[in-house]
């Protein structure tokens, strides 16, 4: 079967390059506004799940999905950490675990407004757990005991008073600014201070959770199996990565909705756009089409031709979309996690996740604005086509 | 400018209809969509909206998930100009599957009714739901969600408030709630406090035993800043600060967590407005292009530049103006199926006539812009240079 040369397409998007620059602009705006959506949905879910580790465990109270809700008293997380077999020990025999608080505390913001920030108390060992994930980039860590806290880098330029020696009064009580420290997960967001300081500053008793780093080889189905039913001390435990995917289900639920809704609705106009201008093409190049046929094309080889050529189009407005929404990879935003209801500062992420969808979706949109006029291109009868001309 | 031959204008329409119904097709989805995004917006301020200014909030100036020791009460009571209080604890409880989230407060049963005058009851009564200890209260639109009727028993099971021996917190539907203005909240679930306590105290529920937040009414004629400095004052030096605001003040804190969202729904609106600009503008000079030949005869034999300029650019906003309507028509025809859809995140999505200005102006001026460039090129057009040109 004779095809049609591709170059004749190549050349016909050029010939007619207004029409055809305009129909690759809206498509591309249409793919950019989804790979916006998608690339703040991978932002967010990466920050949380990317940097979960395996060989540590969160238990929390069983019932609660976040450390928000949950909480142990300070014996039953002492019960915890001293009788779970699973949870390493260092070179003192101290088993390697930690009770933390977790307090949304409302703070002014730079801007005027208020937020919620995570207020996280450790005890000495959440640090020996965290190793490497964990590192002081400016002044030291708090000794424990006083009242001295560490910010994270995101939130030191969201919040006033978060340089260090300056004060910030957490209910009644100040703490000084000691450190600045950045990690690989949502930590950065947050400000880490001494538990029994902060249980005590912010009058609440115990602590929201109990994280430990797991022996190699640690069995975590038949550790959560085992706690859940305890009758002396019950807990639910995860490791820390299934904790922190499980945190970005609602958020990233919502946007991946909004982003289907917003891409099928605006698909259909780009459908509609694309079917015009490939219409347009066609009645322009009807007399050509009808050379074509009566020099022994068959109507399939048009079919393809032309279908071809809106996949073109379709392609361009992928690759147009994606360059448009480049810029917004790395952009800084703010948005509330819904799980803690605590602000959490992260990066829009242009991501292999973003990219191919955004391409596949914008294929699609070329097949489907083709199909038809490629259609009524094939059918044409050589003898009207011609006069016609 | 000379009269523009309407009958010619219309004829022009119907020469491509095909290309005239898509282009107006993706107007209306464009109209419809900028729309939809707008009163989403709108709809996150619709709990600001619905405040009641003799209303004010106390919580912890902490944090919101600290609560305030239920000895506060009575003290916040006796400041002048309080004329009642009413506790509002967040339970979080699950009702089957967590995606059934709905709002639930444990609350003075008692003090709910005149605490809030909005609610009109469709249902059962206040005076059943005070009597009965286990008893619950909600609005109709959670009602519908879940098709309960008075006398339904729900079972909630504790997050916040869990019981050792996992069983649920057991309530008996009394009483369903409306609200005329339709800002107001109708998804809210309340229950007796006192069922709460009491299981907190006996040990058959874990948790905490406070409040988070107390719901203040003021008096006729109080003044609410003065009332609010007078709260405040009472725990400046703890043993918990407490921070009282008016009620449209704490619900601006639920949408100023938001953060950019806002923003970011506006800047996909804009994408939507300019994608569609961008189609609009590709049919119109696809449309100037071909009746490049008619403008030329038109202008031989004696018709203005005017006309032909007048004449496109008629087409474009027509074009744009009936899509524009037929797009606002939908978005109007269909605001009370969405609400009902996304009730649960929006509670007050519903049309309001400055979304519809707004739809009605980016309809207009998309066919303002996209007829004016191939309109004033049909204007500048030479007779003998249009008439070479093949048709």
């Amino acid at each position: 079967m004779a095809v049609v040369p591709f170059e004749y397409n190549l050349r016909s998007l050029f010939v007619r390059r207004s029409s055809t620059l305009l129909t690759v602009i809206g498509i591309g705006a249409t793919v950019a506004v989804l790979a916006g959506v998608l690339a703040l949905q991978q932002g967010f879910a990466r920050l949380f799940s990317e940097t979960g580790r395996d060989d540590v465990a969160i238990f929390l109270r069983p019932g609660s999905s976040s450390e928000g809700e949950s909480g142990f008293t300070r014996e039953h997380a002492e019960t915890l950490m001293k009788s779970t077999p699973e949870i390493a020990r260092d070179e003192a025999g101290q088993p390697l675990a930690s009770g933390e608080l977790y307090v949304a505390v409302r703070l002014r913001k730079n801007d005027g407004g208020e937020t919620n920030v995570p207020v996280r108390g450790v005890q000495d060992l959440s640090f020996a757990i965290r190793g490497e994930q964990f590192r002081i980039v400016e002044g030291a860590r708090f000794k424990p005991g006083t009242d001295e806290v560490i910010v994270g880098k995101s939130l030191a330029m969201r919040i006033p008073h978060a340089q260090i020696g300056d004060v910030i009064v957490l209910n009644l009580t100040p703490f000084r600014v000691v450190g600045h420290f950045e990690s690989d997960g949502p930590f950065t967001s947050e400000m880490w201070g001494d538990l029994d300081r902060m249980t005590e500053a912010l009058q609440r008793d115990g602590c929201s959770r109990v994280i430990a780093k797991l022996v190699d080889g640690a069995d975590v189905a038949e550790l959560r199996e085992r706690l859940e039913n305890d009758k002396v001390s019950p807990a639910k435990v995860q490791t820390e990565r299934q904790y922190l995917t499980a945190q970005t289900i609602a958020l990233s639920a919502i946007l991946i909705t909004l982003g289907g809704f917003l891409g099928f609705v605006m698909g259909i106009a780009a459908v509609f756009t694309g079917i015009n201008s490939m219409l347009s093409a066609i009645s322009a190049r009807t007399s050509e089409i009808g050379v074509l046929l009566s020099i022994g094309f068959r109507p399939w080889s048009i079919f393809v031709a032309f279908l071809l050529e809106s996949v073109l189009l379709g392609l361009l407005g992928g690759v147009v979309g994606c360059l448009m929404a480049l810029p917004l990879n790395g952009v800084r935003t703010g948005t509330t996690n819904f799980q803690t209801f605590t602000e959490v500062a992260f990066a829009f992420r242009i991501t292999s996740d973003v990219l191919v969808p955004a391409v596949v979706f914008a294929l699609v949109l070329g097949v489907l604005g083709g199909l038809w006029p490629a259609w009524r291109a094939s059918r044409m009868r050589p003898t009207e086509a011609l006069r016609r001309a | 400018m000379g009269s523009i031959p309407l009958g010619l204008l219309w004829q022009n329409l119907r020469r491509h209809w095909l290309r005239t119904g898509l282009t107006m097709a993706s107007i209306v989805v464009a109209v419809f969509l900028v729309c939809f995004l707008r009163t989403l917006i709108v709809a996150l301020n619709a709990g600001i909206e619905a405040s009641a200014n003799n209303r004010l909030w106390v919580q912890s100036a902490v944090s919101l998930f600290v609560d305030l020791p239920l000895s506060y009460q009575p003290r916040i009571a006796s400041v002048p100009g309080v004329e009642e209080t009413c506790k509002f604890q967040w339970f979080q409880g699950t009702y089957i599957e967590p995606s059934n989230f709905f709002a639930q407060f444990g609350v003075d049963a008692a003090a709910l009714e005149r605490m809030y005058p909005e609610m009109r009851l469709v249902e059962g009564s206040f005076a059943a739901f005070v009597a009965n200890d286990q008893g619950c209260l909600t609005g109709s639109a959670t009602a519908q969600r879940f098709g309960w009727k008075v006398g339904d028993v729900i079972e909630l099971e504790g997050t916040i408030f869990p019981r050792p021996d996992r069983t649920p917190w057991t309530m008996r539907l009394e009483a369903i709630y409306d609200a005329d203005n339709p800002n107001f909240d109708k998804t809210m679930f309340f229950f007796h406090h006192n069922y709460l306590q009491r299981a907190l105290e006996s040990g058959e529920a874990l948790g905490n035993q406070g409040v988070g937040t107390y719901v203040v009414r003021i008096a006729p004629g109080a003044d609410a800043t003065t009332v609010m400095a007078g709260i405040d004052e009472l725990y400046e030096n703890g043993p918990q600060r407490v921070q009282t605001t008016t009620e449209a003040e704490f619900n601006r804190q639920f949408v100023s967590m938001l953060g950019n969202i806002p923003t970011f729904l506006r800047s996909i609106g804009g994408g939507v407005a300019f994608a569609i600009l961008l189609a609009a503008l590709n049919t119109m000079l696809m449309a100037g292009r071909e009746r490049t030949r008619d403008f030329g005869i038109m202008k031989a034999i004696g018709f203005r530049d005017s006309t032909a300029f007048g004449l496109l650019l008629g087409e474009s906003l027509l074009v744009c103006g009936i899509a524009g309507a037929i797009g606002l028509a939908l978005y109007v025809g269909s605001a009370p199926v969405v609400a009902t859809a996304i009730s649960r995140m929006f509670p007050g999505y519903r049309a309001t006539p400055e979304t519809i200005a707004t739809g009605a102006a980016l309809a207009l001026g998309v066919g303002l812009l996209a007829g004016i460039i191939p309109a004033w090129q049909a204007g500048r057009l030479r007779p003998v240079e249009a008439l070479r040109q093949e048709g």
